[in-house]
């Protein structure tokens, strides 16, 4: 027996990983430009990865009871792994592909030691998949935290992307100490052209999770594509009838077990019959490391039983059975009652339940953001919004003659909309707190606020006013009042105010244009001026 | 001498002679001493009204004796535009990017070793930079258009009447020559913006404490910075809800350029353009006490002209 690997599939591994690293690049491209670059209007389908992602189309299509123009190519990827399998999570997936170079570095260091016969179920993500999917039928859009491209999105922006940030403003600040700032300059200059925001509420616990997924490489290859991933097990189901079979040439083989211990997916290449087409990724791992090359992918479109998905139909039911009770559970808070004071969304958002079907939390509206202050929620929109986003003016206002945020969504939560459209409306509606405000309640000047509104006419107009002074004179300054007709709630004022621990004014959701609850004043009718 | 090292002399002299502001700055930038002084024509502010901003912007300074006498060969000069806002040209918020241009231009042909531009926004950076065509002229032009760097910021003792201390832009301090490209513009706590004002981009820190004082710091900030030269852009004014505007109907057509050694007796005339006295400023009234400048435009000669 001649003992050799097969060049081919050598090669298929070598171009297998050569395309992860391409759609990689091109995911952090795309990401990287997701920002103001010069043009009003990106002009670049910054959320590409999100239009193949079956996932998210199959939940928005369900939960947002809508359908989108580029649902029609994540059907087609469906329809592709009908036939020819799990290749995305293998080929293209960025975060499959980061798992997957985790899990390399780590069997390099030791530190990860695949066993030589993996008994662990890969049914659990079906169970996952189950519960989003019947949350989706209730409206209660549950993918976002765990679709892959949602999760990476998210974590880039507000955790990887920020710390990177900041890494190299402190390798600035170092060149310049030096001083060595030629070089300081520039990397300074660089670092500002890609406007990476750098703040962000729940960095540490989207970091902290993104961090465990990468280490749960350590204890199972490719953990999460193995044990987790929604998209992953809605791959799975569709691919029944894959064209691609794997064949092990019995004559060939010397069953030494290196392709199941090393399959990155447990798909169990040997024994043969025991192979899964649902959780093989044709990473050609298998057929690359074979020792005799007794394995390949030869093409046999003549159907045959293949081993179901390893998942007890009683968990399916359990899992269900949690889907269901999860939709009106998370409604049972006061959230969906009553608009939070400090819920501002983005211009554009839809009105607030179906803005929370079709969110999926990816931060792609938060990466575009100029001024870093749209951010991920808290408890603000309740338990079903957690990650959605809000402006939070204190730390960055809504720039005015901006729309990234509406172009760059995938679901379109955030509906599209034109500069000129944009500057119309209205997100919510700004105060003054006279209690604190210089010109009221210190009897100075002041007028920042009026001096950054950005419409024209301006929505803060200024009056004189009268303050009395701890020495019990008087002082008469020019002091801000709204016109709320004018105010468009973007938070400059409130961004700017000097009064910086809590600003003097300051704007809460009421008024947004999206709601018809969250009002304020009514226009009456045969309000003829 | 550079101009960093004229710095400190002037704040120490200033500080152990206890000499007014005005005499204590007048020398800062050593420009009468090294530079040609001016032909004895030279007036003291050039008035150029054209159809080209550019046009008139180049013969505003060649007016007052050309580049060549408030630029050195292999000096470094940083040219201070008004970039603050999210504006496009025609909103007359951000200096007109043709004026900027040309005055890069200028500088770079009297031999200056670079020419910097930069500004300390307050919209997002980079969309005042871009959209107020400045970076992209100014590029084109040969400067060199930086945005301003935190890291860059240092705590300066600017021994004002009112400001003792503050954070600037190192890159004011290590210029060997500043000008002052601001916009006239209508402001709310001022009445007007024009080139004293402009000083606020230079500096970084709680800016917006400043209002609270902000004639004297303005004036202060001006004794400071004292430019060489100062270039108002009166080509479209904002006349209305300064100093961002928004629409077209807030700004008016003026087609002119002012120029001059003396930034108060600038301001003072970019006053006349909005029919405001220049005494009725109160930041001219202090800067002309502390003899930072002339106010009153009787005693001024000045070239005015159409080309």
């Amino acid at each position: 027996m001649k003992k050799e690997r097969s060049k081919k599939y050598r090669r298929v591994r070598a171009l297998r990983v050569l395309t992860q690293s391409f759609f990689f690049g091109l995911f952090g491209y795309l990401l990287l430009v997701s920002h103001y670059t010069g043009e009003d209007y990106l002009g670049k389908p910054v959320d590409a990865f999100f239009r193949f992602d079956p996932l998210i189309a199959l939940t928005t299509l369900v939960a947002g009871r809508v359908v989108l123009t580029w649902m029609p190519i994540a059907a087609a990827v469906l329809v592709l792994t009908l036939v020819l399998g799990r290749f995305v999570c293998g080929w293209i997936c960025p975060l499959g592909s980061l798992h997957q170079a985790f899990s390399f570095i780590f069997k390099k260091a030791g530190l990860l030691k695949p066993k030589r016969e993996e008994t662990a179920s890969t049914g659990w993500k079906y169970l996952v998949l189950a519960v989003v999917l019947v949350g989706s039928a209730f409206a209660l859009n549950l993918a976002g935290w765990l679709d892959p491209l949602s999760f990476l999105v998210r974590s880039f922006t507000t955790a990887v992307l920020p710390a990177a940030a900041l890494g190299l403003s402190q390798v600035v600040r170092l060149l310049y100490a030096i001083p060595f700032p030629a070089l300081a300059q520039p990397l300074s200059q660089f670092i500002n052209n890609l406007a990476v925001n750098t703040v962000f509420f729940q960095a540490f616990a989207v970091g902290l999770l993104f961090l465990g997924a990468l280490l749960l490489n350590i204890r199972k290859e490719r953990f999460w594509c193995r044990y987790l991933c929604p998209a992953g097990a809605l791959l799975g189901l569709a691919a029944r009838w894959n064209v691609l079979k794997l064949r092990i040439d019995e004559d060939a083989c010397i069953k030494c077990g290196l392709c199941t211990q090393h399959c990155q997916t447990q798909a169990e290449p040997y024994p043969n019959p025991k192979w899964r087409s649902s959780e093989c990724v044709y990473c050609a791992t298998c057929a690359a490391i074979c020792p005799t090359a007794a394995i390949g992918f030869p093409a046999s479109p003549k159907p045959e039983p293949v081993k179901t998905i390893d998942v007890r139909k009683r968990r399916v039911v359990l899992a269900s059975l949690v889907g269901l009770a999860a939709a009106p559970l998370v409604r049972v808070a006061p959230a969906a009652k009553r608009a939070h004071v400090k819920l501002i969304r983005p211009p554009g958002a839809l009105p607030e339940p179906e803005f929370l079907a079709r969110c999926v939390k990816c931060g792609e509206c938060m990466k575009a953001c100029p001024t870093n202050g749209l951010q991920p929620t808290l408890f603000e929109a309740g338990l079903e919004g957690l990650w959605t986003p809000r402006l939070v003016p204190t730390i960055g206002y809504c720039e005015y003659y901006c729309s990234l945020c509406t172009q760059v969504c995938p679901t379109d939560a955030i509906r599209e909309l034109t500069i000129e459209d944009k500057v119309q409306v209205k997100i919510g509606t700004s105060w003054i707190n006279k209690n604190r405000c210089i010109p009221y309640a210190l009897g100075k000047p002041c007028i920042v606020c009026e001096e950054h509104c950005p419409t024209s006419p301006k929505a803060i107009k200024l009056v004189l006013v009268q303050a009395a002074l701890p020495d019990g004179t008087v002082s008469t300054q020019k002091a801000p009042v709204i016109d709320q007709d004018l105010c468009i709630g973007c938070g400059i004022c409130e961004n700017k105010c000097p009064v910086v621990d809590e600003p003097a004014i300051f704007v809460t959701s009421i008024g947004e244009q999206r709601s018809e609850t969250n009002r304020l004043l009514l226009p009456v009718i045969g309000d003829g001026e | 001498m550079k101009r960093r090292e004229a710095l400190k002399d002037i704040a120490l002299g200033g500080l152990v002679l206890g000499l007014g502001r005005g005499a204590a700055a007048r020398p800062r930038h050593g420009v009468a001493a090294q530079t040609p002084s001016p032909a004895k024509t030279a007036p003291d502010l050039s008035v150029i009204s054209a159809e080209s901003p550019a046009a008139a912007a180049r013969a505003a300074v060649a007016a007052l004796g050309g580049m060549a006498a408030f630029v050195g060969r292999g000096d470094k000069v940083i040219i201070k535009p008004n970039i603050g806002w999210d504006r496009t040209p025609e909103m007359a918020a951000c200096t007109n990017p043709e004026v900027v241009a040309a005055l890069v231009g200028l500088v770079l042909e009297a031999g200056a070793k670079e020419a910097v531009v930069m500004d300390n926004t307050t919209n997002q950076a980079k969309r005042c930079y871009v959209r107020s065509g400045i970076a992209e002229a100014a590029k084109q032009a040969g400067a060199k258009v930086l945005f301003t760097d935190d890291y860059r910021l240092k705590k300066t003792a600017l021994q004002g009447a009112w400001l003792k201390e503050w954070d600037v832009f190192a890159d004011f301090l290590e210029a060997d020559k500043v000008i002052n490209v601001p916009i006239a513009k209508v402001h709310s706590l001022t009445r007007l913006s024009m080139g004293m004002k402009n000083w606020l981009g230079a500096i970084g820190g709680a800016r917006h404490q400043l209002h609270q004082k902000l004639d004297e710091a303005m004036v202060d900030l001006a004794a400071f910075f004292k430019p060489a030269l100062t270039v108002l852009d009166a080509y479209r004014i904002l006349v209305k809800n300064g100093p961002q505007g928004g629409r077209l109907s807030d700004t008016r057509l003026v087609k002119t350029i002012i120029a001059g050694r003396d930034q108060v007796a600038v301001d003072a005339f970019g006053a006349t353009l909005f029919d405001v006295q220049p005494g009725e400023l109160a930041y001219l009234r202090i800067a002309q006490e502390r003899g930072l400048g002339r106010h009153e435009l009787g005693g001024l000669t000045i070239e005015k002209r159409t080309v």
